[in-house]
């Protein structure tokens, strides 16, 4: 292709990626935008678990200090790395995947990356600031937020800054949901969408449904801290208002983060499985649950207020357990009697789904208001949440990086890296966050900057600190891994080099054509590529046209 | 090729690091007898299900916790390690093996097994919250009769009310600085109570949400500026108990820790005579030190 040929001057190239509209270099451009905040807010747990190492320490200059690190930290795992990498994997797939040639809004794509970058940047800044970033934890409970307890540009940036980026993750749902509806290759149902897009296409609803709220939440409180507006004033009940408000977009935040990872790995399970996705129709129907019922849960982050209708929100939070354990009985049974390899992104998928089980068993007794009493805002939430978060979003992450780098770059990663990787990460991981279950049973509340030697902690934090830096390490193999393969990597020719690749992505060149492909791509079933290429085992009803197929490839 | 020159490219910053960790400690060998103290420690205080030992029987609601909690984590343990199981015996019995060329059945629905795993784990969810509802309910039924006692939450102490009594006790915050040997009862402030005497715990805010939790009771509450929220249980064993803060209020959040002692009757009633004999303590505190400017005061009974 002549067009990408051309050799540009480095200001042509730097030009050319400040002012694309295409999405996948958008994509890309979120990608390795949430990578590095990833890598920020990932040095700042650092530092926050050496705090923690031993009582009494002083690794912070202050503790006002260690409350904006922790703040920060949440802020930029949440909402600069782990949504916007929605974002990314959505525009670099969701179109190939239902064979159009962009998404429906390109020049509004660009503009949503833009709000989120400077958005974030205008957040962060904040530490560039006399006073400090933001430090009234992520979910800035009203009255703390407020100018009388926390003073400061720092809370101004953090307020405005996230409500610039939440436009542009508005604007990315509303695209992505356009894109899904109106330009899916002929031939591409709702029903043979591959599970990654429906997932696309739920979490954006999810996103136009919460984001608006916690936008004008956003505004309501910068108006409170720089117009005296009294909006969260406690003498009318403030309090309780914001908090309805921040966790009505708050949960469904966390199934926004979950709902696409879960379709990456119900994209590479059934590759590695050599096996077809286990109850399409059911994973889809589950996730539709788990976002409908997600709408719902908001206040049981809330039963410790004394305020709200515990059984409502028990019992619909209970209920999520149902479609989400559905979710992992299919991915077993994808698995199920196929032929398994263990290439990395397999194992980054099978590291999920062993830590995804173990969050979604605690969540379950923290569902439970009588038992959530005791371990509500202890380290016992805090080991639940990475569990599901990290678990789900960091895992699939990497498992949907090695997966897809050949369709990204034309170059496979290298495989043993991976795997060092993968090792060093899950045992960071699970050193790191199992033992912090226990030391919230025993007492430890989340946010302290430090705690007393009586109190029995010590050990549990010196075991976590050692996790999170093994943890720290695994982002060396990776970090070379990428670096080698852009220097040395071989180059890919194959559209497929996994060779059992089932969407439409793995039916084009590596890496993408400018426009995704060079003709309309047929589609008779929900695996449109793994017909192409394993014709004797499409499925039944695409066999008659197999004849048709084998001569045009 | 570049795999293996990669590994030990990998492997130098990996051992660098550990080899800093393992001299960073200067004498290793107590390090370990203190993690091993810890994790004996540890152990020793563990009650039912790695609860708090100092939970057992603490107040009348601790026993229904725990057994929920426990009862809980046998039936998710068998979830999990049918969910495990499954999938590690996947892993095994389906890898393909060496030279293998084959591709599986193309198996894509099974009724019967989806509406399996989609029924039973609704019975158990419908089970669970029935067991969640019946002991929440208790948890949170007043009891006709309690004493009541007025706490006071302020960055970054608390204050107490024993309204029946009409003494109070103000707090201040940890001074915990790392010096070793510090022992935080001291400056803490401590909430006696009576062993076996059922409370009413009324709880205010001066500033910002708190949340009052006191560790072995396995229960708490947050405590809100502007309107009043409530606590009823019955203390069951005499002791000293660790009460800290758990919703973040602030820069010293960590140091918003407290005590509540459970006495018996004349320990607490001479603690409640020597509280009116001090002019510094005698009567009830006001609740109009609140910081929020539009709140004179959360509770009419309590004003001045």
């Amino acid at each position: 292709m002549a067009y990408e040929a051309e050799k540009k001057s480095k200001g042509r190239i730097l030009v050319d990626w400040l002012t694309t509209t295409d999405h996948k270099k958008i994509g890309y451009l979120y990608l390795i935008t949430s990578i590095v905040y990833f890598m920020i807010a990932g040095v700042m747990a650092l530092v926050i678990r050496a705090q923690l190492t031993m009582p009494g320490l002083e690794i912070v200059g202050s503790k006002e200090q260690y409350n904006q690190l922790f703040t920060m930290h949440g802020t930029i795992m949440l909402l600069m790395f782990a949504t916007p990498l929605f974002a990314a994997f959505a525009n670099i797939l969701m179109p190939v995947q239902i064979g159009a040639p962009d998404v429906a809004f390109p020049r509004l794509n660009a503009i949503a990356y833009w709000f989120y970058f400077f958005g974030s940047f205008i957040a962060v800044a904040g530490f560039f600031t006399p006073q400090g970033a933001a430090s009234f934890g992520w979910f800035a409970y009203a009255p703390l937020s407020n100018t009388t307890f926390s003073p400061g540009i720092g809370g101004d940036l953090w307020v405005f800054g996230l409500a610039l980026s939440g436009f542009g993750t508005i604007m990315g749902g509303v695209n992505f949901i356009t894109t899904i509806l109106t330009m899916r290759a002929p031939g591409m149902t709702m029903f043979r969408l591959p599970i990654f897009t429906w997932n696309t296409l739920v979490t954006s609803i999810l996103v136009i449904m919460c984001f608006p709220p916690l936008a004008a939440a956003l505004f309501a409180l910068g108006a409170d801290r720089k117009f005296d507006a009294h909006i969260f004033d406690p003498a009318n009940g403030g309090p309780m208002l914001w908090q309805h408000l921040f966790w009505f977009f708050g949960h469904p935040e966390v199934y926004i983060l979950a709902l696409p990872f879960f379709g990456i790995v119900s994209e590479i399970f059934p590759v590695f499985s050599r096996k077809p996705i286990f109850g399409y129709k059911t994973l889809i129907y589950a996730t539709i649950a788990i976002a409908a019922l997600s709408m719902t849960v908001w206040a049981h982050h809330m039963y410790v207020t004394g305020q709200v209708l515990l059984p409502f929100f028990a019992f619909t939070t209970m209920l999520i357990a149902v479609p989400t354990g559905v979710k992992v009985f299919n991915w077993i049974g994808t698995l199920w009697k196929g032929s398994i390899t263990f290439e990395t992104p397999m194992l980054f998928s099978l590291g999920f789904l062993t830590t995804f089980i173990f969050g979604g068993l605690t969540g379950v007794i923290l569902s439970s208001p009588t038992l959530d009493f005791h371990l509500s805002d202890s380290y016992f939430v805090v080991a639940h949440f990475h569990y599901v978060v990290f678990g789900t979003v960091v895992f699939a992450m990497f498992a949907g990086i090695y997966f897809w780098y050949p369709k990204m770059t034309g170059k496979m990663l290298n495989e043993r890296l991976g795997k060092i990787q993968f090792w060093l990460l899950f045992i960071g991981f699970h050193t790191t966050f199992l033992i912090q279950h226990w030391l919230g049973v025993i007492g430890m509340p989340r946010r302290y900057a430090t705690y007393l030697p009586e109190d029995g902690f010590t050990w549990m934090n010196e075991i976590s600190t050692v996790g999170a830096a093994i943890l720290a390490l695994s982002m060396i193999p990776f970090l070379w891994n990428v670096f080698i393969t852009w220097r040395k990597g071989e180059k890919t020719t194959l559209n497929d080099p996994w060779g059992y690749g089932r969407s439409l992505e793995w039916a084009t060149a590596s890496p993408f054509p400018r426009h995704n492909f060079t003709s309309i791509p047929r589609v008779r079933s929900e695996s449109p590529a793994f017909d192409l290429n394993h014709p004797e085992f499409a499925s039944p009803e695409v066999k008659p046209v197999v004849a048709s197929t084998k001569k045009k490839g | 090729m570049l795999s293996k020159h990669a590994v030990r490219l990998a492997s130098v910053p990996i051992f660098f690091s550990i080899g800093l960790a393992l001299t960073g400690c200067a004498d290793i060998g107590t390090k370990v007898n203190e993690t091993l103290k810890g994790i004996n420690q540890t152990l020793n205080d563990a009650g039912p299900g790695f609860l708090p030992k100092g939970s057992v029987n603490a107040t009348n609601h601790t026993q229904t916790i725990t057994n929920l909690w426990v009862g809980s984590w046998i039936v998710l343990w068998g979830v999990g390690i049918i969910a495990w199981g499954l999938m590690i015996w996947a892993i095994i019995a389906y890898r393909r093996r060496k030279g293998e060329n084959r591709i599986p059945p193309q198996l894509r629905y099974n009724n019967p097994i989806e509406a399996l795993f989609t029924v039973v784990p609704l019975i158990m969810v419908i089970g669970f919250f029935a067991f969640t509802a019946k002991s929440m309910a208790d948890i949170e039924s007043p009891v006709a009769g309690s004493r009541n006692i007025q706490v006071i939450a302020k960055q970054w102490s608390w204050d107490f009310n024993y309204t029946d009594s009409k003494v109070h006790e103000v707090g201040i915050q940890s001074q915990y600085a790392g010096e070793p040997g510090y022992n935080s009862l001291n400056d803490v402030p401590t909430l006696w109570l009576e062993k076996g005497v059922p409370v009413h715990v009324k709880e205010n805010s001066r500033d910002v949400v708190h949340s009052f939790w006191i560790v072995d009771f396995l229960y708490k509450k947050d405590v809100f500026p502007g309107q009043t929220n409530n606590i009823y249980f019955t203390p069951e064993k005499v002791g000293t108990y660790k009460g800290k803060c758990a919703e973040l209020c602030g820069e010293y959040h960590s140091m918003m820790l407290f005590n509540v002692h459970v006495a018996e009757k004349n320990e607490y009633e001479k603690h409640m005579a020597d509280l009116a004999a001090n002019p510094a303590t005698s009567g009830l505190l006001s609740n109009t030190l609140a910081r929020n400017q539009n709140l004179p005061g959360n509770d009419p009974n309590i004003k001045g």
